[in-house]
Parts: C-alpha cells; structure tokens; sequence
C-alpha cells in the first residue's frame, strides 16, 4: 500500500491529459488500418469461397441508438476490404446480420446456428455485457473465432473465460470506463462533497458504480455517496430516479445509463431542473450514435464516450486515419460515427491484418490457429488511436478518452469541447497482466492495493 | 416538503399510466373473460402513432395544435380494436382458455413486429411537447408541467369511466354482460356489439396511456411487453375485472414504487412483484376481486 500523496501531484502520474494533446503510446507501430496501406501480395492459394462473418449487436429498440453503428463499422470496413479484392486479394467478406435485442438465450441458440448452420468463419459484434459472458463460452465450445466489439465486462476475462483462445475483445475493459470518469471528476471537480448515482441495474451499471467509487476513494477520500438509484435496463421513465437524486442535495449526479435510455433520462432531467441543482458526469452519454443527443443537452457536464472514442478526437490532419474513417463513414451513412463504429471497422481490419501476418508465415488461407496466434500481442492503428491486443487476455487496450459536452456550429448535436479533451493512458488505468484476478474485478482490487489516498 | 410533493407527483403520474393501461385491461376481463395479453401493445400501438404524429408528421407546430393532435394514438388504438375483436378473438370464445391467451400472446409479437415494420426499430420521439410545456416551480423545486397534464388526463378518465359504467344505459348492459353472459343476451342484449364495444373501449384507454405518457418519455420497442408486465401485477394487486381494483391497484403500484425507488434502491425491481406476491397469498382474487 503506497503512502498518502498530493492528489494533483497523483493525477500527473497517471498521464491525465486535458486539452487537445494527442497522448503517445510507447512501441513500434505499423499502422495498418485502411485501404491507404499497402498490401503484400498473399502466398499461396487462396480460395474464392466468401468469408462468412456473423455479426450481432442491437438493430431494435433502445439500445440500437448506441449499438447498431458497430454493424455500420464492420460494413464499411467490409466493403472497403470487398473493393480492393477481398481478404488476401480473393475472399470477399459477407455479413450475416443477428438481432440482440432476442435476448441471452436466445443470442446463444443464434451463434450456434450461425456457426453449426450457416457455417460463418467469423463471429462479430455484442453491444450488452449481459450477453458476452454467456456467448463467450459458448464461441469457445464452438471453435469460433471471434472479436466481440463491447460487451466490455470485466467479469468475461476474470471468471466467464479466464483463458480465452478463439475469442477476443477489441474496445475498451469495462472498468477504465468507471476509472476514466472518476478520474476526471478528480482533476475537473476535486471540491465536491456529495455524490448521487443512477445507473441501470444490470452488470455494466454496478461495474460502473464499483469502479468510480474505488477512485473516489482513493482521489477524493471526503466524498460521500448520498444517493444511489438502480433503473432496470430500457426504461424510459427516470422520474422517480431523478427526484429522489435531487433531493439527496449532490453536488454531483453520476451516471450511467446509455442509449435511448439516456435519452430520455437528460430530457426528464431538464424539466426537472437536475442539471442546474448538481453538476452531472456520465460514462456513457455521448455514447450513442451523436445525432441521437439533441442541442438541447446540458454544456460543460462530463459526456463520456465509454472510454473509447469520439469523432472527433483525435482531429484534424493530426490523425489521418480518424479524418478519413469519419468522413468514408459519413458518406455512407449520414451520420457520424460512435465509439461502437469504430470499435467494429477496427475489429475488422485488426483481422484482415491478423489474416495477412498469418498468411505471409504459412502460405495459402491460414489455419484459425494461425490468426489467433497473430491477433495475439497485436497492436495496429485504428481511427481511435493505437489498440493493442493483449496475449494473456485477449482483451484491446487503447488510451481512454472521456470529455465535456459542447454546441458549436459546425454539428447539428453537442460534441466532446475539443480544447479539454481527457486522454489517459490505458495502462495506468487498468490492471496489468499478471495481476491475480480479483473480486469484483482485477481493476478494482489493483487499484484498491495500488493507488495512493490523495490528500485532502 | 416540497420533494416530498414532487415524489407524491411522480407516484400520481405512474398510476394515472397505469390505471389506463391496467383498467382496460380488466375492463375487458370483466366483461368478456379474456385476458388479453396483447394489451401492453395496444399501448405501445397509442405511444407510436402520437409520437409519429405529434414528433414527424406535425414536428414544429404550435403547441395547442399539437395538443389536439395528442389523442390520435388513442383512436387508433381503439380503431385496432375494433377491427381485432371481431376477427381474431371471436372464433375463440367457445374454446377453453389456454386458446384464448395463445391467440393474444400471439398478437402481442406480431404487433411488435407491426410496430417495428411500420416506424423502424428506433425509439420515437415526441419531446417537442414536453419541452414547450417547461417546468413549474415548487418550493425549491422543479416539476414538469407536462406530467400535470397526464396526471389530470389520468383523473378525468377514472372519473368518465365511473360515469359511464355506473350511471348510463350502456354501463347497465355491460354490468348485466358480465354478469351474466347468457342472461343479458335471453334478454335481448346484443353481446356480439357489446364485447367489441368493451373491446374498443379498452384498447382506447390502453392507446390514450400511451399516448399521454410519449412526450415525456419515448415510444420504443419492448414498451408494451414491460407495460403488460405492470398492468399484470395492478390487476393481481386490484382483482382482474375490477375496475375500482385497477385503480387502487394502480395507485398502490405508483407509490410503492415511488418509495421503492426512494428507500429501497438495491430491490427496486423486486419490490412489486414483493407486492403481488402478498397480495395473492392474503386475498388470492386481489383486493377488489370476486373470489
């Protein structure tokens, strides 16, 4: 257990950034996202048979605001792919698209029958964490490669498959997302006293809740909890939630609650004057697809992005592959890319350069072995920034990105304000390999035996 | 206090929802023994065509317009009922029940899927309202005007239906029908016109919760499943077929929840159906039910 330290002196070390500086990650890199890189020609014979990917994440309901971009992801990498030839010149990619709004059990009646059926080569997408520590085993039985874009839970690597082979994960572990918006709390709002949380009653909210109060603990050891509200998952009526989070007198309302429930949830909170009474930070609101928040949203809170990307970060011609991802993605969709986008185009080209690798070492198509043992240690440049798959756990790392709601001109929406974007490196927020697995997760208990209390 | 107003509020605006959704739902018990789970979706059916309405067709028309346009998702309901009763349901009144409740639980997927076909699979919304209404002032609080209106909509429309079944004509044949099904029609009854005018009536009060409560929140997929889900646990609490049960039921449901949310945070989810439980294991029938 380290000593007490100055809190300031604290967040230095841990590489919190705010501003429009782009944070380095330390390795060699070789970026090998988008058509622009240049590809060797394969070795081999390949076959021309179509490389099969299912790909399931929430086309219906609330939650399809925040899920479905990633299927948009995977299908604008795919034709971009399908464009230059397909994977290794010859196999073009082809979607089969499944709906996870049926619910778990049903989910893994439909990866079964996508693998043993329909014969996919591929396994694609999952938005809830709900779902993944019950698909994830079920992919392993079934032998089938996989890179499940969120579904981000912790609880998938510490207990669902602790030793994970064909299956991997390609946006951000959970626990960052409740860290990242502690973290930031921490360095924008070190004052506040009382804090009110409301969170949907389902893994990804507790894990929320855990992880933002294992660092309130450590940065802001005065702060206390005076209000917790569990709202199940799709609801649309936050009244009660928001009242009695009012009434608790916070200084600061956290959150959350995603999709179309956020929605809905910052409308009701509008009208109930909740804003103006507290401030609020999420980690999660500017999650969803970016039209889908009207300009009516509250400036200045704290609008995470799940910890992984927004659109418009990083910007300009700092980082080419982010400019031209948003604007390929925007021609085809009309709209603007989420983090879930993102997580899906990267997923893709993370494979096709898996695939290549592999190929350049054992000629023809390679065996799925073979791509496993290429994904593994893996590290390319997405539109987001570097990620970095890590060998023990499968699971992508990339620095994390939270910010502050903002109208300007330029988008019919709020967007993250580009002069105090938060970036903290990954590697300093989450547990690192070889850090026993810990209960609720390995982040929590590494960060509860690691992290300094800051002085008050 | 004035949280104490705002949560008393918020249990009245959940109840005047529920009474909607839960009293036709019983009403149609009542009178036709058939328990209709394809009910919640008649409220989603209201939700979506107001949200429609009001958020695309009529989007950044004055208020008052939009007002007015506020109850077309309970016609339509009532429309749908009306064409429903007739044609799917009335083949099976001979049948035992089990038939009856597969045909309607069949409905309610289909008209999810109706539903999804028709406005795509995003939540729709119909904030425009609710926005333009702004919030009123209580203490050092703040409250939604809006939700006056729903809690109001939800008090005139106990009180109609309280009318019209206890002090008009119509309310006598439906009483008597319920009664006593083969009685009323020996006495000359029309029972085929009574059940789809019950029906109708019904699905109106289901389509009016939807529409009422679609500003304020959003018409989404799935809304109808958990609402038939909530009118269940009102009807168990209140006695299926009362109406005066739907409303004490709704009421306690709206509270209970109210201070579930308050108090008991962590077993939020648990504590109606905590209600419901108790509720059958002291007067199976429910409060107001005939055993």
């Amino acid at each position: 257990m380290a000593g007490e330290v100055n809190r300031r002196d604290f967040l230095s070390t841990l590489g919190v950034s705010v501003g429009a500086a782009l944070t380095a990650s330390a390795g060699s890199v070789i970026p090998s996202v988008g058509v622009a890189h240049a590809q060797e020609k394969p070795k081999g014979n390949i076959p021309d048979t179509p490389y099969k990917i299912g790909h399931m994440t929430f086309f219906t309901g609330p939650a399809a605001v925040l899920g479905e971009p990633m299927y948009k992801g995977q299908l604008l990498a795919a034709e971009e792919i399908n464009a230059a030839g397909g994977l290794l010149g010859k196999r073009k990619i082809e979607i089969l698209k499944a709906d996870e709004a049926a619910g778990t059990d049903a989910n893994v009646k439909e990866l079964r029958r996508l693998k043993l059926s329909e014969k996919i080569d591929f396994f694609c997408g999952i938005t809830s964490s709900g779902n993944t520590p019950a698909l994830g085993p079920v992919a392993e039985e079934l032998k089938c490669l996989t890179i499940f874009v969120d579904g981000c839970t912790d609880f998938l690597w510490d207990k669902a498959v602790p030793n994970p082979h064909y299956i991997f994960r390609i946006t951000n572990m959970q626990s960052a997302d409740g860290v990242t918006c502690a973290v930031a709390v921490a360095q924008t709002w070190p004052k506040i006293k009382k804090i009110a949380h409301i969170h949907p009653d389902y893994s990804y909210g507790r894990n929320a809740f855990d992880h933002f109060g294992i660092v309130m603990k450590k940065l802001l050891p005065h702060t206390e909890v005076v209000s917790e509200g569990w709202p199940k998952l799709g609801t649309t009526d936050f009244s009660s939630h928001i009242t009695k989070a009012i009434s608790s007198k916070p200084d600061l309302v956290v959150s959350s609650v995603w999709g179309g429930d956020y929605v809905a949830m910052y409308k009701q909170a509008l009208r109930y004057g909740m804003f103006q009474k507290a401030k609020f930070a999420s980690m999660i609101a500017f999650g969803v697809a970016p039209h889908a928040i009207g300009k009516d949203h509250p400036e200045g809170v704290i609008a995470g992005v799940h910890s992984n990307y927004h659109f418009t970060y990083p910007d300009g011609d700092r980082w080419p592959y982010n400019k031209s991802f948003v604007e390929k993605y925007h021609k085809r969709f009309s709209e603007y890319p989420n983090f879930q986008a993102e997580g899906g185009y990267t997923a893709t080209y993370i494979l096709k350069a898996a695939i290549e690798k592999a190929n350049h070492l054992t000629g023809g198509w390679p065996e799925d072995d073979a791509v496993i043992a290429m994904l593994e240690g893996q590290m390319i440049a997405g539109p987001a920034g570097y990620v970095y798959i890590r060998p023990d756990n499968h699971q992508g790392y990339k620095d994390a990105v939270t910010g502050f709601s903002k109208n300007v001109a330029e988008y019919p929406f709020p967007i993250l304000d580009p002069a105090r974007i938060i970036t903290i490196p990954i590697r300093n927020i989450t547990a690192p390999p070889g850090w026993p697995k810990g209960e609720p997760t390995s982040t929590y208990t590494w960060i509860d035996k690691t992290w300094p209390v800051a002085k008050v | 206090m004035d949280v104490l107003v705002i949560h008393l509020l918020n249990a009245l605006l959940y109840a005047s929802v529920l009474f909607l959704i839960a009293g036709g739902l019983s009403l149609i018990y009542g009178v036709m023994r058939i328990v209709n789970m394809a009910h919640g979706n008649l409220y989603a059916f209201g939700a979506y065509v107001t949200a429609w309405a009001i958020g695309s067709v009529a989007a950044g028309a004055p208020t008052a317009l939009l007002l007015v346009l506020l109850p077309v998702g309970a016609l339509a309901a009532a429309v749908l009922g009306a064409a429903l009763e007739p044609t799917l349901l009335r083949p099976f009144y001979q049948r035992a029940e089990e038939y009856q409740l597969l045909v309607t639980f069949g409905l309610l997927m289909i008209l999810e899927d109706l539903l999804r076909f028709v406005w795509g699979p995003y939540p729709l919304s119909a904030s425009e309202v609710f926005e333009n209404f702004g919030s009123l002032t209580l203490g050092d609080s703040l409250y939604p005007t809006y939700n006056f209106l729903v809690i109001g909509v939800g008090i005139v429309a106990a009180t109609f239906l309280w009318a019209f079944i206890y002090k008009t004509r119509f309310g006598v044949v439906l009483r008597a029908t319920s009664q006593n099904m083969r009685m009323a029609s020996a006495l000359g009854v029309n029972v085929n016109r009574v059940y789809i005018e019950a029906f109708t009536l019904g699905c109106f009060m289901a389509g009016l919760g939807g529409a009422i409560i679609v500003p304020g929140q959003s018409a989404v997929l799935g809304m109808g499943i958990d609402a038939v889900v909530l009118a269940f646990i009102v009807v168990v609490v209140g006695g299926l077929g009362s109406l005066e049960g739907a409303l004490v039921g709704a009421l306690i449901v709206g509270v209970v929840r109210e201070a579930g949310i308050t108090w008991f945070p962590e077993i939020e989810l648990a504590v109606l159906y905590l209600i419901a439980a108790i509720v059958l294991l002291i007067r199976p029938a429910g409060l107001f039910g005939r055993p």
